[in-house]
């Protein structure tokens, strides 16, 4: 028996199964033709995807809207950025990347779970514009120039050794950070403490009437968001040579808002396909005209005006219903969100 | 010794409060709207720092083809009221009737933000412009030098402020806002028109965005970003104040916008902001509903 949450669970894992088949023959592909800058950008989407994630995870599962994500994704970025330059170790670089996460998050939760709604919205974009402000404006973090010069390394996969300078070989690499940090955010949302976050985001005042604490639990979903920014962020500078300023600024976290609105709230697999349509889209308007903005910002009112389920939402209806037909023949199909 | 505190309140101390005086004012006047927009319509209007940016590039672009700065003053807001009313109408409505209105027009309002920052840009170029100071020179007053153009901001400014206050607490149009903010339902009940006052309040509040633009674009520059970096401040105000709160955004502006500016002489500016900043995390632990009540709430 399977109830309607586990259910567009499974339907997302499909999409995500059809998203890495795609990926792995766009891949072949781009290493048949010797292309580099499409794989370069397709990276770069995935990338910009796992912060999506960490943006869905809080709206769509804890009903928290988070305009300030970018600041734990660009503080992955400069600690990555940071410890490579100092150790040019992959492994090195993600586990502080994931610590640095830990850490913050845990310091960001403290101060902005404590409100819900606007506030909450308010508060993370107010932690993001002060702390990409100080970052902005710290020597030692090269200011407004960002860090500069991060070296190319050798990913060592036990078996073989990838170097982020391939464009293939790091897309893949990419794509199996992305696709695992998919894997551990469904899988921690399908345990019962993901389904008290989703509790959360329908009805936190029964909550305490369960037995549960609201805070710890929206304090960990915060962690947890924050965690798989940073690990998103790492990837960053392994992949342009530098990170910016501007990773942690707003229209960083406002695009990845756009990403998951566009792609479908709660679905976690929506983002990864949002940041892909979304770099593409900027990539083709960006040949033809520099305000790609007006375009991407009319596409994203026209989504949340009549696309409220986000593009996801379009397809993943069918593939639910298959899913339950399968399952329970006998019974209606239903779905959750 | 004393000669010395007296000189430094003179050439420094008063100087500084008389700068971020006139600043408090312009952002007392983006806060009243955003938070007179959410007292009444429970909506956050992310794009307000984009309407404050158009009433400066409206005044930019009206005072090219030669009208006097004095009209624009009166001009700019007038022009920005349809503009506000349609928004709501058009944009706003359309979502307003879904279970999660917070976000769901949150997000809209940020989409709408983007496309006018990036028309801003599409129309002006991403440089900066300096209109020219409308009144020139300065007088000294109890030997202390102040810009008159300043002044002359921060008299109209809370000369406006003033009147919006009468009008939502002292008249009849007034009374029926607050009513529509207390209970929507009871007010349409009771004939006022419910609809019509939401579109005004939200074109009265972006108004008034348009009105600190174009008293701010001679002192800071007029560029497609300046309604990002100024709306931070601006909610920070409406936070500490009270969403919906008139009375909250008044105290709260002028508290901030004085810490802000009294900061900045000891440290370095970039570290004001997270004072600012601070100050609003510890009122939001200590009394999350801000220093006062709601619009319509006793």
């Amino acid at each position: 028996m399977a109830d309607a949450s586990t259910v567009a669970a499974r339907a997302n894992h499909v999409l995500v199964g059809v998203l890495v088949v795609a990926a792995l023959a766009s891949a072949a592909i781009g290493v048949a033709v010797k292309d580099t800058f499409y794989l370069r950008l397709a990276t770069e989407a995935l990338i910009f995807g796992g912060l999506a994630l960490s943006v869905d995870i809080l709206l769509g599962y804890t009903g928290l809207l988070s305009l300030g994500q970018a600041l734990f994704f660009g503080l992955g970025a400069y600690v990555s950025a940071l410890v490579l330059m100092a150790v040019p170790s992959f492994w090195l670089a993600l586990a502080a990347s994931l610590s640095a996460g830990l850490v913050l998050g845990l310091v960001g939760g403290i101060i902005a779970i404590r409100v819900r709604g606007v506030y909450f919205a308010l508060i993370t974009f107010g932690m993001a514009q002060v702390v990409a402000k100080i970052v902005y404006n710290t020597r030692a973090l090269g200011a407004s120039d960002g860090l500069i010069g991060v070296p190319i390394i050798d990913v060592n996969l036990g078996v073989a050794s990838v170097s982020s300078a391939s464009p293939a070989g790091f897309f893949l690499v990419v794509l199996a950070v992305i696709v695992l940090l998919y894997a551990a955010s469904a899988y921690i949302l399908d345990t019962p403490f993901g389904r008290l976050l989703i509790a959360l985001r329908a009805n936190d005042a029964r909550i305490p009437f369960l037995g549960y604490r609201t805070a710890s639990l929206r304090l960990s979903a915060f962690v947890f968001a924050a965690v798989i920014a940073t690990v998103s962020g790492a990837l960053y500078p392994m992949l342009r040579g530098f990170v910016s300023p501007e990773l942690l600024s707003f229209a960083t976290s406002g695009n990845a808002v756009i990403t998951v609105v566009l792609g479908g709230v709660g679905t976690l697999v929506g983002a990864l396909y949002g940041s892909m349509l979304l770099t593409l889209l900027r990539s083709l308007l960006g040949s033809f005209t520099e305000h790609h903005l007006i375009v991407i910002g009319l596409l994203f009112m026209g989504a949340v005006i009549f696309l409220p389920d986000g593009l996801i939402g379009l397809v993943r209806r069918r593939i639910v219903r298959r899913l339950t037909l399968e399952d329970k023949p006998e019974e209606k199909p239903e779905e959750k969100r | 010794m004393m000669a010395a505190v007296l000189e430094y309140v003179q050439f420094v101390l008063a100087p500084q409060i008389v700068t971020g005086l006139a600043f408090g004012v312009a952002v007392i006047l983006v806060a009243i709207g955003l938070t007179i927009i959410f007292g009444l319509l429970d909506v956050i209007n992310m794009s307000h720092g984009e309407f404050y940016a158009f009433g400066a590039f409206a005044a930019l672009a009206l005072g090219s083809l030669g009208l006097p700065f004095w009209l624009l003053l009166a001009l700019v807001p007038l022009l920005m009221l349809p503009l506000g009313y349609f928004t709501e109408r058009v944009l706003i409505q359309r979502v307003f009737n879904r279970k999660d209105r917070h976000v769901t027009t949150l997000l809209l309002t940020f989409g709408l933000g983007l496309v006018l920052e990036d028309a801003f840009r599409l129309a002006f170029g991403p440089n900066p412009y300096r209109p020219d100071t409308p009144i020139r020179g300065a007088v000294t007053l109890f030997g202390v030098f102040l810009p008159n153009y300043r002044l002359f901001l921060i008299v109209v400014g809370a000369a406006v402020i003033a009147a919006v206050a009468l009008v939502v607490y002292r008249t009849r149009l007034g009374a029926m806002v607050r009513a529509a903010a207390f209970d929507r339902n009871m007010a349409a009940s009771l004939g006022v028109p419910v609809a019509t006052v939401y579109a005004g309040a939200f074109a009265f509040g972006i108004a008034l965005a348009g009105f600190a633009g174009v008293l701010l674009a001679p002192i800071y520059s007029v560029f497609p970003t300046m309604g990002r970096d100024f709306i931070l401040m601006a909610f920070t105000v409406v936070i500490v104040g009270g969403l919906g709160s008139i009375a909250g955004a008044v105290v709260a502006g002028l508290f901030l916008t004085q810490v802000q500016a009294i900061a900045s002489l000891y440290i370095s500016p970039v570290w004001t902001d997270p004072i600012v900043f601070g100050i609003m995390v510890v009122m939001l632990m200590v009394r999350p509903r801000g220093l006062f009540g709601q619009l319509g709430h006793g």
